[in-house]
């Protein structure tokens, strides 16, 4: 299979409740914002941790996009 | 004479009010957003924007319990109640950063949308049991015969306990949920439910051990998985997390189905509409959710002064967050006083928002959808049988039983 490219951590704004579960676990990548969802902040895109929260989150508002994907 | 002062009443357990808050709940939103009620002694907050910001504020404390503790017992009864409290305190519902970071964690893999999955074999076995006993022509109670006991047994049954011991679990969890919804009351109150927690406990600790060495696919196994890689969690953390997980999965689970059925039963256009569209039922449920939810409100501290719409609100002055007001506010949601079965998005605040977001959310849809569908599937007429009433309760809102429903 060949090597997919991670290009997006997404938070879907209608879905995330703003739990902290993700900000918890990753408090230097993921940050609450001023409307109290979640956003993804570091600059690098960290896939083992995107993994993590995409599972940790409680609504499934995480997803990962990778290049050539579709959304 | 002002129109304020005659116009609120404080009596949040008056009959009008309790059985139709929509009128009360909308003329606060309008005119006293920010309202301070004499009789509950606290604000009470109804405006969706309000409301969510306060979950979301670090400002807004969900621990109530130290407080109550600490000024309201006497040295001798804090001793007596030492117990009770540290179970408590425990409990991530009434606890703030960073004791509810540290909490919170234990959870972290117990609710997986992917941990639910496995949950779903669990409650579907379930559900089936409880539907198998019922037959067209049939009256039955739907609180009685499904909504009590089927999540009771679900989260017991995840948690890891044995199908025998489901009645125990029952009793303790009564005798902590009145503690907790009804409030201190008198002594006895608080002297059953510090013996169920104790009994409770003991009993979660035989399990707990029971898995050290050999861990099993349920829950108490998924906390103490989480316990052992990290240091800062405990082995009372995890009885106690399963003690509020029984206790949380149980009665607001069972008033859902209560209040979504029911509500449905009186809109047969929308009902025959979900029949043909199953998968419409998520929406649905969340719309159920938004309409007529568990709860009508929650309670937290205020950690510092604060203005809101020009009252000052104290230092340690309790608020009352009505999610009830909040979800009919039409400055958030359009035809809010509908029930809309396929509104989407649907951002009720109905199992609360910010860090404090209910984490069985996933079981309780789960569940609910479950139910709902399979209701739908077997028995292509129901009919409630006696007249709803809706129960006097600050916070939760629920339907007084029975409740008969006519099957066809």
């Amino acid at each position: 299979m060949a090597e997919r490219k991670l290009i997006e951590i997404r938070i879907d704004g209608n879905l995330c409740v703003g739990s902290g579960m993700c900000v918890s676990a990753y408090p230097d990548k993921f940050a609450f914002q001023p409307d109290g969802h979640a956003r993804y902040v570091a600059t690098v895109l960290d896939e083992a941790a995107a993994h993590e929260a995409e599972e940790l989150c409680p609504v499934s508002a995480i997803s990962l996009v990778y290049a050539g994907e579709t959304s | 004479m002002t129109l304020a002062a005659v116009d609120v009443n404080d009596d949040l357990l008056d009959d009008e009010i309790v059985q139709n808050p929509s009128p009360y709940y909308a003329m606060l939103r309008e005119q006293h957003p920010c309202y301070w009620n004499e009789r509950w002694r606290g604000w009470v907050l109804s405006r969706y924007e309000d409301v969510y910001a306060a979950m979301h504020s670090p400002k807004f404390l969900a621990d109530r319990i130290t407080p109550w503790y600490e000024t309201r017992l006497t040295a001798q009864e804090r001793e007596r109640y030492k117990t009770t409290y540290e179970a408590l305190h425990s409990f991530v519902v009434f606890t703030d950063p960073p004791d509810h970071t540290r909490l919170r964690r234990i959870f972290g893999r117990a609710f997986t949308p992917k941990a639910v999955q496995t949950m779903k074999a669990i409650t579907e076995e379930m559900v089936h049991l409880h539907l198998d006993q019922w037959e067209p022509g049939k009256t039955v109670d739907l609180n009685a015969d499904l909504a009590y006991p089927l999540p009771a047994n679900v989260i017991s049954t995840i948690i890891g306990a044995r199908r025998e011991d489901l009645d125990r679990l029952q009793h303790w969890a009564e005798a902590i949920t009145t503690l907790l919804l009804a409030g201190v009351g008198d002594d006895t109150r608080l002297d059953r439910a510090q013996a169920a927690l104790v009994e409770f406990k003991a009993y979660l600790k035989v399990l707990y051990d029971e898995r050290i060495d050999k861990p099993q696919n349920d829950m108490m196994s998924w906390l103490m998985e989480v316990q052992r890689s990290d240091p800062l969690l405990t082995e009372d953390d995890v009885l106690h997390s399963c003690i509020i997980l029984l206790n949380a999965g149980h009665e607001t689970t069972q008033t859902l189905i209560c209040n979504t059925l029911t509500t449905l039963l009186e809109l047969p256009d929308e009902l025959n509409f979900l029949r043909e569209n199953p998968q419409s039922m998520k929406t649905a449920m969340e719309e159920g959710l938004r309409f007529n939810g568990p709860l009508k409100g929650t309670i937290r501290l205020a950690g510092e002064d604060m203005q809101l719409h020009g009252k000052t609100m104290r230092k340690g002055d309790r608020v009352l967050l009505l999610m009830g007001a909040a979800n009919r506010d039409p400055a958030k949601f359009q035809e809010p006083e509908r029930f809309i079965p396929t509104r989407d998005p649907n951002p009720h605040l109905s199992f609360s928002h910010g860090i404090h977001f209910c984490l069985g959310a996933p079981l309780a849809r789960m569940e609910a959808e479950m139910v709902f569908n399979e209701m739908l599937r077997r028995f292509p007429k129901m009919e409630v049988k006696n007249p709803i009433r809706w129960e006097p309760r600050i916070l939760g809102r629920s339907i007084a039983a029975p409740i008969h429903i006519e099957l066809g």
